[in-house]
């Protein structure tokens, strides 16, 4: 009895305890200082007032809230990124399916269609925004000369220059690199499946479809989740390509939250509306992180 | 196997189909790149160049100076993933080997913070930079990509260390050993798979890193190669031949750096879900 709080502090002091402590502490500094006191800054900003050097000038309780929670802007904002990363991930899900069915099926050249389908996500974001942004050219750019050469769309818009068109050829862009990862994680569940479940559906004369709602889908339920999840977050946080390709113009028709605040702060100087703006989005990245890190662990332990 | 013949054509015809729209961009930067100044801007626009223009290789390295770019890239790219790989592989020993109060917590908030967005930190972290006087540095990009990397690389060096059989490290404790020999003459190279592939993600994200060299870097023998990229498409005329050729002068290193880590890095991020 008496040795109980001894215990306690021989649990948290032991030599074994104490090692890890020291080998922990060069990483759990880095990112003290240089994420979490940040991050723990930004939200205290959204609690003041600043001015154009983005130095605390006042207190502002929640007035900065208010703010932006009146402001039709803010609202317009948070919905379309809302709608981008919805609208993104699901058609990269849907892609990233097809792709892994087709590469589920054993063809000679599979492997070297494999690497090829890896590329939009092997390369660099911001340097294939840049190709992008060349190929959407209006009047030199591959893809509408393509479009009207073939008849495929004899008058395609210029794209980069009007909000629908915009807002169309940006998230496009997002979903072209996000396929592969998907089409990479699907195809590992498929061939996670035993073979056995086909063959015997197949003496059962059951056709292409319902082997694939009854026998594929659910085998891979667990991981169409976790991908989606980190999808979403990946997606969320898509600023690189926005802002190669249209900087969140025109009109700000491709803005999301994450290139809003940028511009925000290093354009127009408003640091307390950016810090409410990240405060918001903090809370968002949190929410989905926390439900990706439950369903991962809840993976390790049953997978 | 049988099931799959009926299914081998249509596989095949789709997988064509889809390579030619999904590399769409790709085949557009190799037609442009071997271009010559007056056919990137000539209407209407072609696929094959009228005559193959190899010279932009050259000018690229020598009127775009892309060796200042690439100097830049690995000096930061090699920086970041060696900072990181010494605050990362003893982190992840301790999590993955070591009994202490309030490691299931650790092992979580890395997990959870490997996916917040830069752009949240980075009013604060221009202001730190400022403060410390590492605006337009090297270093700067340094600090940066390793704390954006180092959650998801400690959790996957955790992986593989668990993977390490005790039996194999007690062994070595008994035999005399220290724990800090254990680590450095057993465990590190045993796991030099995971190690690799945790350096390499490292290196990629530094060399495929956007935000911070546009808050950070304003003069140009400081700028990485994806900055010096994009400040060149910024100007008002861009010569797209150039641009092309360095895009993928750019991409390739990367590219065949991520073939190599891919699955493992599939794996990392899927978690128990997918086998390597």
């Amino acid at each position: 009895m008496a040795d109980a709080p001894l215990s306690l502090k021989h649990k948290l002091w032991n030599p074994e305890a104490r090692l890890a402590y020291i080998l922990l502490l060069p990483a759990v500094a880095v990112l003290l200082a240089f994420m979490f006191y940040p991050i723990a800054y930004v939200l205290l900003m959204a609690f003041f007032k600043t001015n154009k050097l983005s130095q605390f000038t006042g207190f502002a309780g929640l007035q900065n809230f208010v703010n932006e929670m009146t402001n039709p802007e803010f609202w317009e904002i948070t919905g379309r990124s809302m709608i981008w990363t919805v609208l993104a991930v699901a058609t990269k899900t849907f892609f990233g399916m097809v792709i892994a069915l087709v590469l589920n099926v054993n063809y000679r050249g599979r492997k070297i269609a494999r690497m090829l389908f890896i590329i939009p996500w092997a390369s660099a974001v911001p340097i294939s925004s840049m190709i992008w942004r060349w190929v959407y050219h209006p009047e030199y750019g591959l893809l509408n000369y393509t479009l009207k050469a073939t008849g495929l769309w004899p008058t395609p818009p210029t794209w980069l220059g009007y909000p629908i068109p915009a807002f169309t050829a940006t998230i496009w862009v997002d979903i072209w690199i996000g396929i592969p990862f998907m089409a990479l994680v699907f195809l590992a569940g498929m061939q996670a499946i035993s073979e056995d479940l086909y063959e015997s559906a197949d003496l059962d004369g059951v056709n292409w479809f319902q082997k694939f709602f009854y026998i594929t889908l659910p085998g891979i339920r667990h991981i169409v989740l976790i991908a989606t999840l980190l999808s979403s977050l990946w997606t969320f946080n898509d600023f690189n390509t926005i802002y190669i390709l249209t900087r969140g113009g025109p009109a700000g028709a491709t803005d999301i939250l994450i290139t809003f605040i940028y511009k925000t702060a290093f354009e127009w100087l408003k640091f307390s509306r950016a810090a409410v703006m990240a405060f918001v989005t903090f809370i968002i990245l949190t929410v989905l992180s926390i439900i990706y890190a439950r369903v991962y662990f809840k993976q390790e332990r049953t997978g | 196997m049988k099931r799959q013949n009926r299914e081998k054509i249509p596989a095949i015809v789709l997988t064509i189909v889809l390579l030619l729209f999904l590399l769409f961009p790709f085949f557009a930067m190799i037609s442009t790149m071997l271009k010559s100044s007056t056919e990137v801007y000539a209407s209407p626009p072609t696929w094959i160049p009228k005559d193959i223009h190899l010279g932009n290789f050259i000018t690229v390295w020598t009127e775009f100076e892309l060796f200042i770019y690439f100097k830049s890239s690995i000096i930061i790219a090699v920086g970041a993933t060696i900072f990181n790989t010494l605050l990362t592989v003893p982190a992840a020993y301790a999590v993955a080997r070591l009994r202490f109060i309030g490691r299931g917590l650790i092992l979580y908030l890395f997990l959870v913070i490997q996916m917040f967005s830069p752009v949240i930190v980075i009013i604060s972290l221009f202001k730190i930079m400022v403060g410390l006087n590492l605006l337009d540095t090297y270093f700067s990009l340094i600090i940066a990509n390793t704390v954006f990397t180092i959650a998801f690389t400690i959790w996957m060096m955790n992986g593989y260390f668990r993977s390490i059989p005790m039996e194999i490290e007690e062994a070595a404790l008994i035999d005399g050993c220290s724990r800090v020999q254990t680590i450095t003459r057993i465990m590190i190279p045993i796991a030099v798979p995971g190690l690799v592939t945790a350096m390499i993600y490292t290196f990629i994200y530094a060399w495929n890193e956007f935000l911070f060299g546009l808050s950070f870097i304003q003069s140009k023998p400081k700028m990485p190669l994806v900055l010096g990229l994009y400040n060149f498409v910024g100007r008002w005329s861009t010569q797209w031949e150039l641009l092309t050729m360095a895009a993928f002068l750019a991409i390739i290193p990367v590219l065949v750096l991520f073939y190599l880590i891919e699955r493992r890095l599939v794996a990392g991020l899927a978690g128990g879900a997918v086998k390597e």
